[in-house]
């Protein structure tokens, strides 16, 4: 009988533990595809494995053993000398004993203050009652922790213990060069302090914030560990990761810490109501999407398809690409072009705002009759089903016409949404169908995710103006 | 001209059970449990001898009740223990059997003309026209899906319209051949079939208008009217199946509208009202369609747009209510 309990037990002790390192990582965010940096795939790497020949492959390991050893002594300095110096942030859900979420903060300045990510914190930010923040030091020093300062645009965040002084690490505000070796520290997957090997490969091209490309192994739970050159200086803060590819991380740059460290006085989440503090990370965020979504310096460029002049270049930082889609039925001909800005912002575990995404679709009849046309049309502009959680938006508010635009008739249907915690953020869904043709339609669709009114309602106005019909 | 009376016994679903003929001033009618009474009744709130019906010489009929515990009712009033009542006609509950009582003196209208004789004379042609019109429809909609075998998903439609119909048909004339004796199949084919065949097709047109004349509230009377022509099939079906009158079949097919139409709007509306990812794009476009209202200037599309903010905000006023934020300082 208790032998039978025994095994309930440790057997339900593993399943916790299986659970706690699956779902109970910080969000890692996961980053468009359209932002990873193009590598070789497999297929085109094959050919060059096989001329290796066998003798060189040989030497090669041999020298790859070696240099990994040398590598492994390196590491192993850098782990000794920042040690003391990392901590591991644990978010508590109200007085339970077992860990939230969970990632890394470091030591610096007077080392009494903790820099992290906005995101291993977003949720003790946002709901203060609720969730209590605590750091893992070595030793197993174990204490309460205030957050100081959040920069939600760079994703950083400056916390605090009172009884908590650490031997601080020092700042590099130079972005290290392309090909400079450099390590990530943290507690990847709640699996214990880690530290990993890589190569810093500058700043990522088309990012709209500053961030450092970091080809080498981030895990979830190593968000807001230090990211250290060959000096043990930080240059960095790990951030996020493409999921489902090879070793693509990014790191926040150091010299926006000094700035955030200013702002760091006194405990925000002490000094503020859960709802000013909601109102500050709105601030922060609509202060960026204002400067994102502006409208481009010159003309909003457009892009002609098929007698259409299809805005492309709508705000600042958009990116387009055309695409050959799959159509929804063997006798409708697709042709669409996808504009997206390449970032958007973290705010809530699953909640990315300030984002602009553009679909342009013309379909054109392959031989349907026109009222077959015009059902694959409805069913075309129906779709994609919108996401969003009941628990952060509310519903969609609708006012649908029939208006004239330049050189074609189109519907227009405009969805508007709240975000429930932030006010101030909405979410634009704009669907424009051109109906002149029966046997070939536009359906064009603009969405934007957490923006001001103002903001959405200007984008719209831009993107509705630059829609033109001109054969 | 002699007295006469005419008591008709009326069974709880307003079907007669029984009739009964007597002649001649002076002649009683005992209505009781007792089996020697002239009208025997089967009801345990009836009293062996509960009423005495007896025939005057002006053609009126006195109503006596034998001091029963329950009463005797003539048209709903309680005829008194002593006196009795004398009625020309009327409706007589004993216990809770109910009898019609007539008399010479009961008024006679006119003849009704047969409303219902067109249905009953063309009823295979029109049987075939509705069922026709179903499969029509359900074949229709396979084409303007333009599916790669036409053949196969159009005759797999009106497979389908066609079991339904059967299915539907199949309880009302059974129904029907419990009250009456007669299946009577054809009829309740034609008042199901064109019923949904209206409003099937008349959904499909109320779009075509609703986009023409850009206004989605069409579409919703166009609900009204399916719902409408659904209640009319049902009152129809009812009146053919079964023996009751106007008033309770109107009352039981409105019931069953209702019912029926409160578990479509759950399945089709109700599971989505709370949906944050439900998007009301209007009636479905028409491409190169003629319509009737004038397009929209863009400006002031754009100053409509402006009120979003507004009715969005009480959406989230809305969701806050139903889910309030976590956090008790809110």
């Amino acid at each position: 009988m208790k032998i039978t309990r025994l095994v309930v037990a440790l057997w339900l002790c593993g399943f916790a533990t299986v659970v706690v390192a699956q779902a109970e990582d910080p969000p890692v965010p996961d980053k468009v595809p359209a932002e990873v940096p193009t590598g070789p795939s497999p297929e085109e790497q094959a050919p060059d494995a096989e001329a290796v020949d066998a003798a060189a492959v040989d030497a090669a390991a041999v020298e790859a053993d070696i240099a990994s050893q040398e590598l492994s002594g390196d590491a192993k300095v850098r782990l000794d000398a920042a040690r003391d110096a990392v901590v591991q942030i644990r978010g508590y859900f109200d007085k339970s004993e077992s860990s939230a979420f969970h990632g890394s903060g470091f030591a610096v300045d007077d080392g009494r203050r903790i820099v992290t990510n906005y995101h291993v914190v977003a949720q003790a930010v946002l709901y203060p009652r609720q969730y209590r923040l605590e750091y893992l030091a070595s030793e197993g020093r174990t204490g309460l922790l205030h957050v100081l300062a959040i920069d939600v645009r760079n994703d950083l965040a400056v916390v605090a213990a009172d009884d908590l002084e650490l031997p601080a690490l020092k700042l590099r505000s130079e972005i290290p060069a392309q090909g400079e070796r450099a390590w990530s520290i943290g507690f990847p997957l709640n699996l214990g302090l880690t530290i990993t090997e890589g190569v810093a490969n500058g700043l990522v091209e088309n990012s709209i914030e500053q961030r450092i490309h970091y080809t080498g192994a981030i895990n979830g739970g190593m968000s807001g560990g230090p990211a250290l050159d060959r000096r043990g200086r930080v240059y960095g803060v790990n951030v996020s990761v493409v999921t489902g590819r090879q070793l693509v991380g990014f790191v926040v740059p150091a010299k926006h810490i000094p700035a955030l460290l200013a702002r760091a006085k006194q405990p925000l989440d002490v000094a503020l109501s859960a709802q000013q503090l909601r109102q500050r990370v709105t601030a922060q965020v609509l202060a960026y999407e204002a400067e994102v979504l502006e409208a481009p310096p010159d003309t909003a460029g457009t892009q002609r398809v098929r007698g259409y002049a299809l805005p492309t270049q709508i705000s600042r930082h958009v990116e387009c690409s055309t695409i050959d889609e799959r159509s929804p039925h063997v006798r409708v001909r697709v042709e669409a072009v996808r504009c997206r800005t390449p970032t958007r912002l973290l705010v809530q575990s699953g909640v990315y705002v300030a984002g602009l995404s553009m679909q342009h679709r013309i379909l054109q009849s392959v031989g349907l009759h026109p009222l077959q046309f015009e059902r694959q049309v409805n069913r075309l502009a129906a779709g994609p089903r919108r996401t969003g959680a009941s628990a952060h938006v509310a519903p969609f508010a609708c006012r649908d016409a029939l208006v004239s635009l330049d050189g074609f008739d189109a519907r227009i249907s405009t969805c508007v949404r709240q975000y429930r915690l932030f006010t101030g953020l909405y979410d634009f869904d704009v669907t424009v169908v051109g109906i002149d043709d029966a046997s070939q339609a536009l359906v064009s669709r603009l969405a934007l995710q957490g923006v001001a009114f103002e903001t959405g309602k200007r984008t719209m106005e831009r993107y509705l103006g630059a829609l033109q019909w001109k054969p | 001209m002699e007295a006469v009376m005419l008591i008709e016994q009326i069974g709880p679903h307003g079907h007669l059970v029984l009739r009964q003929r007597f002649e001649g001033a002076g002649t009683e009618c005992r209505v009781g449990r007792d089996l020697g009474c002239d009208i025997v009744v089967d009801d345990e709130h009836a009293a062996p001898q509960h009423a005495l019906l007896t025939l005057l010489e002006d053609g009126r009929v006195s109503v006596r009740d034998l001091g029963t515990r329950n009463g005797t009712r003539v048209d709903g009033m309680r005829v008194p223990a002593d006196a009795g009542a004398i009625v020309e006609h009327g409706d007589i509950v004993v216990g809770r059997t109910r009898l019609r009582l007539r008399t010479r003196h009961t008024p006679i209208g006119t003849e009704r003309v047969f409303r219902r004789d067109f249905v009953r004379r063309h009823r295979t042609l029109l049987a075939a026209a509705g069922v026709s019109a179903c499969i029509a429809y359900g074949g229709f909609l396979q084409w303007l899906d333009a599916p790669s075998s036409m053949l196969r998903s159009v005759l797999k439609a009106g497979l389908v319209a066609l079991g339904l119909i059967a299915l539907w048909t199949g309880l009302w004339a059974l129904i029907s051949k419990l009250n009456h004796g007669s299946w009577e199949v054809r009829v309740h084919v034609t008042i199901a079939s064109i019923g949904t065949a209206l409003c099937a097709w008349g959904y499909w047109v109320a779009g075509l208008v609703a986009f023409a004349a850009q206004w989605s509230v069409l579409v919703r009377i166009g609900v009204t009217v399916v719902g409408a022509v659904a209640l009319a099939a049902l009152y129809l079906h009812l009146r053919e199946a079964t023996h009751y009158g106007r008033r309770i079949a109107l009352a039981l097919a409105g019931a069953a509208t209702l019912v029926i139409g409160a578990i479509a709007w759950i399945i089709a509306i109700g599971v989505e009202e709370g949906d944050v990812n439900r998007v009301n794009l209007g009636p479905e476009v028409r491409l190169g369609a003629e319509r009737v209202v004038p397009n929209r200037d863009i400006a002031d599309y754009l100053a409509e747009v402006d009120e979003l903010q507004r009715t969005a905000s009480r959406e989230r006023q809305k969701s806050l209510l139903n889910a309030p934020l976590a956090n008790a300082d809110d």
